[in-house]
């Protein structure tokens, strides 16, 4: 185990990096826009505002969690810098992207690195805040149906906004942290019960038949979610996040297998009951179909198309044409860096988030207590499987379901709750780090048992 | 700017860009990398004060730490099994221990400890028991959360 002043060495030597790529991405689009008189002071605001926004969280993590995790923080601002450019760049280009609106990416960047903040001062250990699971697991599922009561509105047919004199937000995003910490404390409670195999049914243990009810209603509510607000992506986060938990709470296979079978049933019913699942489902397998490519398919195929014109290298920043993209700057952003930055630079992007998942799930590894574990894992399989839903939709390799992709994407409620859920994983990597080991624990494997 | 320039500046953020990277999987190596590398910590000799003691072998195992059976002293005549089964003489309700964890047997004189293919291990004062191993007065034994000591 290194030092804490070494790991917060390293997180300042990586962050340092990520300013000069945020800045060097902001000043390439800023030069490229306008290669004759181009302004270098006109980015410097956002290039201020990272730098300062990134160097306080830094300086709070030295103060209040110095043995944390060193990576998670530096990949966030990696990933914060480059949407920025991206948005930055976009801006002003197509009629659905104003001017300025880099400026309120920036803006809520800054909130959530003050909820970040706020977060680690305000839960100084983990293990609190499991006492309060039954108003999380309220709050979550509340936030969860918030958008079906008269408060929420439509927006390109989803049903997942909550507006307020001029205000909207995305309650959702908020669910999912409030959702994960409820599963992690109620499944750390149970996790020895749900394992127990007593009944064989074919040679194979089987739990008895009412442990398989929190399961049921995990996927009532994901189906809920599809049904009401006719949203697939996070109706698919929320039952793969829960299905994922529950695996590592018992190690058993049978709830995955359960699990996967009342998933194909639920994608089965959607697609035979509504018609824009299986638009998607069409969009997907005709994405460059002369029937569909100017219409349905447009978007998906003007993001293949980025992807091909970027090549290897990219065509550099502000090159390309990612404003042919609709909503390039939210679903699409990762399209805009795969045109402008190549198979290299998407790469990065990739290889960043798995850096970050690589990171989360070794926190959940080297947690004390069941229900640190499972939150960490759960917090990591959140951001993971988003990750793997946009990017999955956006490339074709999968159905495409409008979700953000974490730190990068254009909006606000998707950027506090994903800086909340990285500083649960930072408070959990700091006392598991700060604290000294119980005596026997120490090696003890994750959910192995015979 | 001349586009030439633009080009290679694109390289050079590229460049950067992996350097990030680099440096990131750099600090995850430093921090896996063990302090001694476990081969040479194998190798090492290892300071066996208890050798002395060898004629004053265990004659019974005490539970120092396990749920249901702390406190508990089992006397080491011929056989023990540790395990969650029923047909163990010692019997762990340990999550982590599995259904026959491990065997402590007597040789002549002395006691061994010998692991029967537990998922988590078996181990002797910290050290995992690949194969039956010799244990003497106050060794502790690790099974899964379990903890059992050998008395005189």
């Amino acid at each position: 185990m290194q030092s804490p002043s070494t790991r917060r060495n390293q997180e300042l030597g990586l962050l340092l990096l990520a300013f000069i790529l945020a800045s060097g991405a902001l000043a390439l689009v800023t030069i490229a826009l306008r290669p004759k008189n181009y302004d270098l002071m006109k980015p410097l605001p956002l290039v201020l505002g990272v730098v300062v926004a990134y160097g306080i969280a830094h300086f709070m993590l030295r103060r209040f969690a110095r043995s944390s995790d060193p990576l998670v923080l530096p990949i966030a601002a990696l990933l914060n810098g480059l949407g920025l450019a991206a948005i930055y760049r976009l801006e002003g280009t197509r009629d659905d992207i104003p001017v300025g609106i880099a400026g309120t990416q920036l803006l809520w960047a800054v909130l959530g690195l003050a909820c970040f903040v706020a977060t680690l001062l305000l839960i100084r250990d983990y293990k609190e805040i499991a006492r309060y699971k039954y108003i999380f697991g309220f709050a979550g599922v509340g936030l969860l149906l918030l958008p079906v009561t008269p408060l929420g509105q439509t927006v390109n047919g989803a049903r997942l906004w909550i507006g307020f004199g001029g205000f909207q937000f995305q309650p959702g995003e908020l669910a999912k942290v409030c959702l994960v910490v409820f599963f992690a404390a109620f499944l750390a409670e149970r996790k020895e019960l749900l394992a127990i195999a007593s009944r064989k049914i074919a040679n194979f243990h089987v739990p008895d038949l009412k442990h398989f009810g929190p399961l049921l209603v995990m996927w009532g509510l994901s189906l809920a979610v599809m049904f009401f607000e006719k949203d697939l992506g996070s109706s698919l986060l929320f039952f793969s996040v829960f299905l994922v938990m529950i695996y590592v709470a018992t190690a058993r296979f049978i709830y995955m297998a359960l699990g996967a079978t009342l998933f194909a049933v639920g994608a089965y019913f959607g697609y035979q009951t509504f018609q824009h699942v299986q638009d998607r489902v069409t969009v997907w397998l005709h994405a460059l179909d002369t029937r569909y490519v100017n219409d349905e398919s447009y978007q998906l195929a003007q993001s293949l198309f980025a992807f091909a014109t970027g090549g290897l290298f990219g065509t550099g920043f502000a090159q390309g044409r990612p404003d042919l993209i609709p909503a390039a700057h939210t679903d699409f952003v990762f399209s805009v860096l795969g045109e402008e930055l190549g198979l290299l630079g998407s790469s990065a992007v990739v290889l960043a988030f798995m850096l970050l998942v690589a990171r989360g799930l070794k926190i959940a590894f080297n947690a004390r207590d069941d229900f640190g574990q499972l939150l960490a894992a759960g917090l990591t399989v959140i951001l993971g499987v988003q990750t793997v839903i946009i990017l999955g939709g956006v490339t074709r390799l999968m159905p495409l379901t409008g979700i953000t992709l974490p730190f990068m994407s254009y909006g606000g409620s998707s950027m506090i709750a994903n800086f909340i859920l990285i500083a649960l994983l930072v408070r959990i990597s700091h006392q598991e780090a700060a604290e000294p080991a119980p005596a026997h624990t120490a090696e003890i494997l994750i959910g192995g048992r015979t | 700017m001349p586009t030439i320039v633009l080009d290679l500046l694109k390289y050079v953020f590229l460049a950067v860009l992996y350097i990030f990277m680099a440096r990131a999987v750099r600090a995850i190596y430093l921090e896996l990398k063990p302090e001694r590398s476990p081969a040479a910590a194998r190798r090492a000799p290892q300071p066996k004060p208890q050798q002395r003691r060898s004629k004053r072998s265990p004659r019974s195992v005490k539970v120092i730490e396990g749920e249901g059976i702390k406190g508990k002293t089992f006397s080491l005549s011929d056989e023990l099994l540790v395990g969650r089964a029923d047909s163990c003489q010692i019997v762990v309700s340990d999550s982590y221990a599995s259904q026959v964890h491990a065997r402590l047997f007597t040789k002549g004189d002395q006691v061994m400890v010998e692991d029967m293919g537990s998922t988590n291990g078996t181990y002797l004062n910290r050290q995992k028991v690949t194969a039956p191993v010799e244990a003497f007065k106050g060794d502790r034994v690790k099974i899964g959360k379990t903890v059992l000591e050998l008395r005189r």
